[in-house]
């Protein structure tokens, strides 16, 4: 039996999509399918953890039914986030973490559909898995042009990192156009906060 | 530091030590070597390499090695037979493996009267021609001190596959449980991802070494077809976290074994450890691979 290569979306694109050094620079990224899920308040908090189980929970659940039943194989992607705040003057970095809104996101492969997506959601129910599992959706998002850097450390000090993307975006005529988007790279459970890994991405236009 | 525990541990393998080199010809019996040091099987090869720095296998083979040379030093007898009776089925296996430990070839080394001064061995622990071996130093692996916690886990209800065969075939049996389990619904981000070792890859014969893959499942989880279920036991462990690749988790059991049991003041419990994968290895670099060992303790 010839078995074809498992697909590892972020090795794949990782001289596009998720290309990232220590410096700021443009990247021009492509459409991509992502599992997804909102909601409100700080990191680490109640409804953020029931999400990430939920997002987590349906992403394994297809793909190892793609598995089972033979279809072609893939790596379950890194965990992505959006941020914002349904303030229109403030930046979401100044507000308090509870009136943060995100979004979780998690980049599939283009040939996962959303009736794969809906009988997972039926299996983990029946499993009386939390009921944030229906909130999962599946999506396609289109960033264009950003500009992308690697954060290396806390994420409380991000601040720094964002104001240097800021000024390049500036120098190159160009200006925030779309939502704060980070990608985790590290495991926050184990690697100390000095060394977290993160990388921003945020879509910029003409200014 | 608890030197009374290391004197134990040292004159525990001391008596291993010297069965080896009275039984240098049969083949290397862990049970019976487990049972002259008291150590349970499950921990025995570990705390041997932890303590000796190679395993029975190397340990045994670099004697044998050592006869050698002095057979060749002090007698007439062929360097076939001398060969043969180190364990090599050819003359030129065992050239190749003296002039690994040597430096020259074992006709070169007759010839000059050579001298094996200084072998290279982790243990300082050699052949012993005609006097026991009344003592030994255990490996120092140095640098700094190993970082332990100490865990009462609760039993665990696992789903598992048992593989049979080389360890780094192991990832069939993953490949069984997590796909028949995620397309149930059975994995989310509460789910332990547990590995059992019951060998010693260095002495059991790579298809016969046990590696149970586990994951933690609800109650109501029944057993069907390949996949078993059994409560991994409660009570309490130490735990060492592994950062890296898996090919390297001998290392870190090693350390654990050699420098921190015998100053512990601690007895294992004879049951298998743990080890508990904590991120993806699909998705994640060898180097950025963390893995929590588990070794069961004896009560106080």
């Amino acid at each position: 039996m010839v078995k074809k290569e498992k697909i590892d979306l972020f090795r794949q694109l990782k001289s596009r999509d998720y290309l990232a050094s220590g410096t700021p620079a443009l990247v021009k990224t492509g459409e991509g399918r992502y599992l997804t899920v909102e909601g409100k308040g700080a990191p680490g908090g109640e409804d953020f953890n029931r999400k990430i189980g939920a997002l987590y929970g349906v992403a394994y659940t297809i793909k190892m039914t793609r598995k089972y039943a033979g279809e072609q194989d893939y790596v379950v992607g890194k965990l992505e986030a959006q941020w914002w705040s349904d303030s229109k003057s403030e930046d979401f970095g100044n507000l308090p973490p509870e009136k943060w809104r995100w979004k979780l996101m998690i980049r599939t492969p283009g040939f996962v559909e959303q009736k794969e997506l809906e009988s997972a959601v039926s299996v983990l129910l029946e499993k009386k898995k939390d009921q944030a599992v229906k909130e999962i959706k599946l999506e396609t998002i289109a960033e264009g042009q950003c500009v992308q850097m690697l954060h290396v450390g806390p994420y409380e000090e991000e601040r720094k990192s964002v104001e240097r993307m800021k000024a390049f975006a500036e120098e190159q005529g160009l200006k925030f156009s779309g939502l704060h988007h980070e990608i985790y790279i590290s495991d926050p459970r184990r690697v100390p906060p000095k060394q977290l890994k993160t990388i921003l991405r945020i879509p910029v236009s003409r200014l | 530091m608890k030197p009374s525990t290391l004197k134990d541990y040292k004159e525990r393998m001391l008596r291993v030590l010297i069965h080896i080199q009275e039984h240098l010809d049969d083949e290397p019996d862990l049970e019976e070597l487990a049972r002259i040091a008291c150590f349970s099987m499950y921990h025995f090869h570990r705390i041997f390499r932890g303590m000796l720095g190679e395993s029975v296998r190397e340990h045994i083979r670099r004697l044998k090695l050592e006869r050698a040379a002095s057979r060749l030093k002090h007698s007439n007898t062929p360097v076939t037979t001398i060969a043969f009776e180190a364990g090599y089925e050819s003359h030129e296996a065992f050239t190749r493996a003296f002039k690994a430990m040597a430096g020259i070839s074992p006709s070169e080394f007759r010839l000059q009267k050579g001298s094996l001064s200084q072998p290279v061995s982790p243990s300082e622990v050699h052949y012993q021609e005609r006097a026991q071996l009344s003592d030994f130093i255990p490996v120092q692996m140095g640098g700094v001190s190993m970082e332990v916690k100490f865990e009462n886990i609760m039993p665990m209800r696992v789903a598992f596959v048992r593989h049979v065969g080389p360890y780094d075939e192991c990832g069939k049996a993953w490949d069984k449980l997590t796909t028949e389990l995620g397309r149930r619904g059975l994995l989310g981000t509460d789910t332990k991802y547990i590995g059992l070792c019951y060998d010693d890859p260095d002495v059991t014969p790579a298809e016969k070494v046990r590696y149970d893959a586990c994951v933690t499942v609800p109650e109501d989880f029944m057993p069907e077809n390949d996949i078993g279920v059994q409560t991994i036991a409660g009570g309490e462990y130490v735990l060492v976290t592994h950062f890296g690749p898996y090919n390297r988790l001998g290392e870190t059991y090693a350390r654990l074994f050699g420098e921190w049991l015998p100053r512990s003041g601690r007895h294992l419990r004879s049951a298998p450890c743990l080890e508990v994968y904590l991120n993806d290895p699909e998705g994640t670099d060898p180097e950025d691979l963390v893995t929590d060992i588990y070794v069961p303790l004896e009560s106080r």
